[in-house]
């Protein structure tokens, strides 16, 4: 009976759809081109911003449709605006908001299998249609004996899918960052641990109770909690946090001292997280963060954690240290470690990218500097962008063969960008702590 | 209970006993039984008996089709929110709640469908009953569709949708046979899928405006 079963389940009607999704978004990227060459033969002063900006949408547009992992790249990408073209970026973030429903009878279907009731037999009220949409499900508002609740469901078959998913994303990944096969692989196989973990709802309960355990002491921070009786594996209930996000708020013209305590609330977790605990919410996207009325910011969404390895640690940070005291053989020991050079580089390339690297580091390490610093810089995220930019259209960059950078690093960086570029979008002054052994 | 009951009760139920010892025969020996006469022996009943009920086994599985179809639409009248649905949903909610019927009885459809079966065609004569009981309801479903717009009227083709969400239906079946994965979760994403897309193709869409201009060009001529 099993062996029938293999037989015909080799042929994933879910997986052939999803590649022919990705087929007509390549021959929309590709006709997108084809215009842009036409119309630049007519018009030789047009620039290529017109060109981002129809592939965006059109990108944006079928990883929306697919919902799952496909969305976290998109999510993921618009994350690191530094790599990314100007044009990009407006689009993913919006694939931080929304993506097509599940069916509600879909929905009341994943109820019943799991507690063998309907939501309306579980709960006072709930909504029919998903209030919000979460990366790798939706979200419904329910409400029971006076407690209003975030219902999160997850879609069916989506921790199966990620594997295949991350595949068929890899040839757009690849033309998008501007990296090469080896780089990509060589990151890929973080990314899919990543969102393996985070399909996996027991543990994403655990670590917010362990997370917003340990940060309970930390001012003007919220966590909801959550209730074992109605989450399974695929659905989790929450407190309802009621707010706006953070493009909302600001709508609303806070005071600066007020955008200063959410900032300062802001970073507070994080230096928590990444210097005692050493595990850290490594989603710092926009839609994560709900800030309250009092001025209080509600965290949610523990999905994604990444656990920094104690070595990896100790040569990341001493990096950010203001005045590099060591000498240049521990240096370049660091720069080992954390893989920026190997011994398969020339002398030129090691000297290049040792260069290229003190350069970045000393740049995102500004913060860090001192004791204040004003996030609201524009100049500052300008600064960069151009490195980013440089970086990533240098001919010694381009024609590297290898991966650069520790793998470790792909989340880490990751969450002080978004740490970042959510400060300045709360165009906060924060004090930036930091461990005493990095004063 | 009095024996006068029991006995109503014994007899009224022959048609039940025959129904379960047959799917039991089914689950135990992975086939159906060699012949009327063994099975109405091993049932200790009359072979003439069975025929009052049954005529042959093809009717019996038929009739368990029927019943799966009739209980799933049991259970879609019960819930109260099935009224208030669009017609995609109720379509949906059909399929959800039909493929959780099949699981109560997964071991005896997959022994007698399992290895031959690829769509309903090649089995008319135990799916007829059960596709006339469909055709009704899927015609309703349309007929709903069209009234709320949901479902774009095409002359001749909307004739054929009906059978468009048979041919679903069967595709639903023929997957979830195949389907090994943790709580069947690949078949409840092929349904969400399969009838977004067939609705997606019903509903109004640029092929409509696309052959409105067409004859509006051919016409103009």
């Amino acid at each position: 009976m099993s062996d029938q079963l293999k037989e015909q389940g080799s042929i994933p009607v879910s997986k052939v759809q999803r590649a022919a999704k990705f087929i007509s978004t390549g021959a929309k990227v590709g006709g997108n081109y084809v215009k842009h060459y036409a119309k630049k033969m007519v018009n030789p002063s047009m620039n290529k911003d017109e060109l981002h900006q129809n592939n965006a949408t059109d990108i944006y547009n079928s990883l929306s449709e697919l919902k799952g992992s496909a969305l976290k790249v998109a999510q993921m990408m618009s994350m690191d605006k530094n790599l990314l073209p100007r044009a990009y970026q407006d689009k993913f973030t919006m694939a931080q908001y929304s993506a097509p429903p599940l069916s509600y009878p879909l929905v009341v279907k994943t109820f019943q299998k799991y507690f063998q009731k309907t939501p309306e037999q579980l709960f006072d009220t709930f909504t029919r249609s998903a209030v919000n949409a979460a990366s790798i499900g939706q979200v419904h508002q329910a409400t029971k004996e006076g407690k209003t609740l975030a219902i999160k469901i997850q879609y069916p078959g989506i921790a199966n899918s990620v594997t295949s998913d991350l595949r068929l994303v890899r040839p757009f990944a690849l033309r998008l960052l501007n990296m090469n096969e080896k780089e990509l692989d060589h990151y890929m196989g973080e990314v899919e641990e990543r969102l393996i973990e985070e399909t996996d709802s027991q543990l994403e309960v655990a670590r917010s109770r362990e997370i917003s355990e340990a940060c309970g002491h930390i001012p003007n921070l919220r966590f909801p909690s959550y209730y074992d009786q109605w989450s399974s594996d695929r659905i989790i209930t929450m407190d309802w946090i009621s707010g706006k996000h953070i493009k909302e708020w600001m709508d609303t013209k806070p005071s600066q001292a007020l955008r200063n305590q959410v900032g300062q609330a802001l970073w507070d977790f994080y230096h928590h997280q990444v210097h005692n605990l050493k595990q850290v919410h490594a989603d710092p996207h926009p839609g994560n963060f709900i800030i309250q009325q009092d001025g209080t910011l509600g965290i949610i969404d523990f999905g994604c954690v990444k656990v920094i390895p104690e070595d990896f640690y100790q040569g990341y940070f001493a990096l950010i240290k203001r005045e590099l005291v060591m000498n240049a053989v521990e240096l370049d020991q660091i720069f080992y470690d954390l893989e920026f050079i190997s011994d398969l580089d020339t002398e030129e390339e090691k000297l290049y990218f040792k260069g290229v690297f003190k350069e970045m580091i000393s740049l995102l390490g500004q913060p860090f500097h001192v004791d204040r610093f004003d996030f609201a810089d524009d100049k500052y995220f300008e600064q960069i962008f151009l490195l980013g930019d440089r970086i990533s259209n240098d001919k010694m960059f381009k024609s590297s063969r290898q991966a650069r950078g520790s793998k470790h690093g792909l989340y880490i960086n990751r969450t002080y960008f978004g740490l970042y570029n959510l400060l300045n979008q709360l165009k906060a002054e924060v004090d930036t702590t930091k461990p005493d052994w990095l004063k | 209970m009095d024996t006068a009951t029991a006995k109503k009760k014994e007899k009224k139920d022959h048609r039940q006993l025959i129904l379960e010892g047959f799917v039991s025969h089914v689950l135990e020996h992975g086939k159906e039984p060699a012949s009327i006469f063994k099975f109405a022996k091993d049932l200790k009943i009359n072979e003439v008996e069975f025929y009052n009920y049954f005529t042959s086994f093809d009717v019996i599985k038929s009739s368990i089709w029927v019943a799966l179809f009739e209980e799933t639409h049991r259970q879609l009248e019960e819930q109260e929110v099935y009224k208030e649905y669009a017609v995609r949903e109720k379509f949906l909610s059909f399929l959800f709640t039909w493929v959780e019927e099949l699981k109560k009885n997964r071991s005896y459809l997959h022994s007698l469908y399992g290895n031959k079966v690829t769509t309903f065609k090649n089995l008319p004569t135990d799916t007829r009953e059960f596709k006339e009981k469909f055709s009704d309801f899927a015609s309703e479903l349309i007929l709903e569709g069209k009234e709320t717009q949901e479902i774009a009227s095409r002359p001749l083709i909307t004739e054929k949708y009906d059978e468009a969400l048979w041919l679903q239906v069967g595709f639903v079946f023929r997957y979830w046979l195949d389907d090994n994965s943790p709580r069947f979760e690949k078949t409840d994403a092929a349904i969400e899928k399969s009838v977004n897309f067939a609705f997606d193709l019903m509903g109004k869409s640029a092929l409509d405006s696309f052959l409105d201009l067409a004859k509006f060009l051919y016409q103009s001529k």
